[in-house]
Parts: structure tokens; sequence; C-alpha cells
């Protein structure tokens, strides 16, 4: 009980009197809790949801081999060349926008409005309808639907990403007290040599629990290859659904199984990079939280 | 120039109403089911404070497409069935609202200890401190990031044509895909990002406008 003892924005440090209390709420609301957790599996299996067969049969060795196991590995190459991708237009757009070219400016601006504003899943539909209505990818270069669909894929999740991680590039370098890059201008430094030298090494770090937290959502969104039938998890969930109608509800709670394993991993990754770079920054903390912040809402 | 110019026009403005009346009650939702979470989040009682947690971490990891999948193809193989609008509204309310749980949780947290103890020192009670003090703040430091979210609901509420309902994206999709009709692939196209950005644009408009309307110095 004794990290209930401090006290806390809400809270004044518990008296004796506060202590039973707060233990009664603990009884009472681990009670409902464990009671509708109750509920719905009693209602579950009572239709069966817990059934071995419904189980077994989405994971079957040879479905293993010849749907998860694939789809997961096309999952996460979708997923690589689309943070690849975000990473270089990220860092492309986000130095633009704030270059001192005014042009340089504006262009980047125009980029990461547009592609923010827009679904990611007509960014992906879309731009694979438009290249098979007019045939470019599929006439003169002939390529085969397979790499068409990784390609519009990576494409989206790259444009899209890119300019969200161009935001977070920006808003770091807005974070960074401005007497950082003055004190290099003062002792000489071009304007080039302070953003190498001043600038950039701090932003990288406060940006890069921001990056990994926006990296995760990219993950999360190759589930979208779905609308231009990409093989990616969700896809070949669906499709061991079809087969075994009985698994349905089984193979796709593996699926989002599989997914927040992934997720969850990468975002553990997120909390270390937090704690081994927080302290090597000029900028603030609160700032610092507040990139995090606005990453983590860029859905 | 467009061929079947009014047509097209009616499709996509009956698509972008739907977008914006799923963004708007599905955030209606979010906010309340964020508003339970933080409850629960800072409430003394632990078992609470562990399932809004878990709570949370699921609807974070996973992706809002598999979300609605499974609530709309396959909660019916155990006998839970419902329109394809109530699963849109249901799902996309459920997953941003584990977003707004954490939003408004940052949003208290952002308020430093000295208010709340100052508060107390001079002998408010735990409602007039909550109510003079806390939230008031609180309320403030959290519009600009909900305003966020809902900006990002409106790009995710494109993915429940997935599951059959037919909002903006669907509708383009339906326009591009007809082929009797013969709609115009560039008219559709321009319609449909036009929409959408008009859409964002008026929703951040309305988001700023509230923020300048509670600004305050702390």
């Amino acid at each position: 009980m004794s990290r209930q003892q401090e006290s806390t924005v809400l809270f004044d440090a518990l008296g004796p009197k506060g202590r039973r209390n707060s233990n009664i709420a603990s009884i009472v609301s681990a009670v409902v809790i464990l009671g509708v957790l109750a509920f719905v599996v009693s209602v579950l299996a009572a239709e069966g949801f817990f059934e071995q067969s419904r189980w077994v049969n989405p994971l079957d060795a040879l479905v293993v081999q010849t749907t998860w196991i694939p789809s997961i590995l096309d999952t996460l190459t979708a997923f690589a060349l689309g943070s690849i991708l975000a990473l270089i237009l990220g860092v492309i757009f986000g130095f633009g926008r704030i270059s001192r070219f005014g042009l340089t400016r504006w262009a980047s601006t125009v980029y990461v409005q547009f592609f923010r504003s827009l679904p990611l899943v007509l960014l992906i539909w879309i731009s694979f309808t438009i290249d098979g209505y007019f045939g470019f990818t599929t006439g003169e270069l002939g390529w085969s639907n397979d790499a068409r669909r990784l390609t519009f894929l990576v494409l989206g999740l790259g444009i899209y990403n890119g300019a969200i991680l161009a935001e977070i590039l920006r808003a770091g370098v807005a974070a960074l007290p401005p007497g950082q890059a003055m004190a290099g201008y003062a002792v000489g430094l071009r304007h080039g040599q302070v953003q190498r030298l001043i600038v950039l090494p701090q932003v990288l770090r406060n940006m890069l629990p921001a990056v990994l937290a926006q990296l995760v959502i990219l993950l999360k969104d190759t589930s979208l290859g779905y609308v231009i039938t990409y093989p990616e998890l969700l896809h070949s969930a669906n499709i061991i659904g079809r087969d075994y109608s009985n698994s349905f509800l089984q193979a796709l709670v593996i699926a989002a199984f599989i997914y927040f394993v992934m997720a969850y991993a990468l975002s553990k990754l997120v909390v270390v990079a937090e704690r081994r770079l927080r302290k090597k920054t000029a900028a603030p903390a609160a700032r610092v939280q507040q990139i995090e912040q606005a990453a983590f809402i860029a859905e | 120039m467009f061929d079947n110019f009014d047509l097209m026009v009616a499709a996509l403005g009956a698509g972008a109403w739907t977008t914006v009346w799923v963004t708007l009650t599905s955030f209606t939702i979010a906010l309340v089911i964020g508003m339970v979470l933080v409850i629960m989040h800072v409430s003394p009682a632990l078992p609470a404070r562990w399932a809004a947690n878990a709570y949370t971490q699921l609807f974070r990891n996973i992706p809002l497409l598999a979300v609605l999948f499974i609530m709309f193809f396959g909660l019916p193989k155990v006998g839970i069935v419902a329109d394809s609008w109530v699963w849109a509204l249901l799902g996309l309310g459920m997953y941003t609202g584990a977003f707004v749980g954490e939003t408004l949780r940052s949003g208290i947290n952002s308020i430093p200890l000295g208010q709340a103890e100052a508060a107390r020192s001079i002998g408010l009670t735990f409602g007039q401190s909550l109510k003079g003090v806390i939230l008031p703040q609180a309320v403030r430091a959290v519009i600009p990031p909900l305003g966020s979210l809902l900006i990002a609901l409106v790009k995710n509420s494109a993915l429940v044509l997935a599951i059959g309902v037919t909002e903006l994206t669907a509708q383009s999709r339906r326009l591009i895909e007809d082929n009797e009709s013969r709609f115009d692939l560039w008219g559709v196209v321009i319609g449909v990002t036009v929409s959408y950005l008009l859409i964002a644009f008026v929703l951040s408009y309305l988001v700023r406008l509230v923020e300048r309307r509670t600004a305050f110095v702390r």
C-alpha cells in the first residue's frame, strides 16, 4: 500500500480512514471486473468459442506453414519498406518545412498538410486504382499483381507517415531552445554547421521515441493492405476464416493477437529508447513529452 | 468536363454526410469511454487501474481494421449480431476511447502538483478543488490533443467501408467501380480529395475556435 501514501494531483496522502475506503473500493472493483469477465467468458463458452477444434483447425501445421507465416513475413516486409520510405520522406520534408528558402518551405507545408488530411486507406486504394486504370505498371513495366500490391501499399504507408514524421521533426526543432543555435552562431559556426553539429544531434534524440511510436502505428496500418488484397496478416486471417467458417472468429482473434505481440514489442522499444535518451538534450522534458503526445495522436 | 457531374456530387455529398455523422457520433462514444477510463486510471482502486490499463493497451496495439472485422465478421459466429453501422460506431468509439483516455490522463498529469496542494491547503474539499482548480486547467490542456484525435477520427472513419458502411471513401469507390454510368475517374478523385480536405479544414477551424475561447495564461 506504500504507493498510495504519496499525494497526487487528485488525492492527498490517504489517512487510515481513506486507506480503508480505498481497500473497500479495490475489492468492490475487483469483484465487478471479474464478474464482467466471467459473464463474457460464459457467453462465449455457451456459443462454443473455446471448443478445441475451432482453435486447432486454423492453427493446423499446414495452414501455419502456407498462410500464417508467409502473411506475417509479408506484413513485416511492408512494414520495413514503408518505414524506410517514411523516414526518408520525413527527413526531407521535415527539413523542408524549416528551410531558409520560402519556396521549399511552402512546398513542404503543402505536402504535409495535404497528405495528413487524407485517410491512408483512400491513398492506398486510389493510387492502386489510378495505376490500374491507366496501366502504368501493368503495361509498360509489366509488373505482376503481387509486386503492384506491395508497391502501392508501401507507397501509401511511406507517403502518409512521411508527412507525420516531417511534423514530428519540425516540432522537435521547435522544442529546442533557440539559445542552442544562437550559441553556435556566437562561436562562429556557419548555418550548416549549426544544424549539423548542434541542432540535429539533439533533435534526433528528442524525436526518437515519437518516431518509434509512429512506427508502431505504421505497423498496425499495414493491415490496410487488405483493401488492395495484399496478402498481409489480416487478409490471410479472413481467408482462413472463410476456409474454416466455424473458426472465423478464432482466426481473427489469432491475427489480432499476433498484431498485439508485434506492436507491443515495438512499443516496449519506445520506452527503452525514451529512458536512455531523455537526459541528453537541452529541450525541457515537458516539451519532449508534447512531441510524443503529438505523434501518439497522429494516427 | 465531368460526366454525370450532378450525380457524382450527390453521391459524394451523401458519403461526406455519413463520414461527418459517423465521426461525430463515434467521437461522443469515445469521449464517454475515455472519461470512464480516466476515472478508473486515477482511482485509488488498483484493479480498476489494471482494467483501464489492459483496455488501453489492447486497443493501442491492435489495428482498428482488426477490431472492426472481429466485431462485424467474428461476433455473429457467437450469436452476437448487429447492423454494420452499429459496429462501425462502436468499433470507432471503443478504439478512439482508449486514445481519449490517455489524452485526458496526460491532461490531469500536466497540472503541477503545487496547484492541488495549494487548493488543499486553503481548505478546499475534494469536489471544490476538482471543480475550481484541477478541471478548468486540465480541460484546457486537453482541447488541442482532443482536436487532433477528432481529425484523426475523420480519417479512421474511412475504414468502416470494409464492413459495408458507405461513407465518403466507399462512395468514391462505388462511383469509380460503377462501369455503367461512367463516372469520370479524375472527377471522383478530385471530388473525394476536396471533400476530405474541406471536412478536415472545417473541423480544425472549429477546434481552434474552441481553443481560443478557452485560452488562458498559466
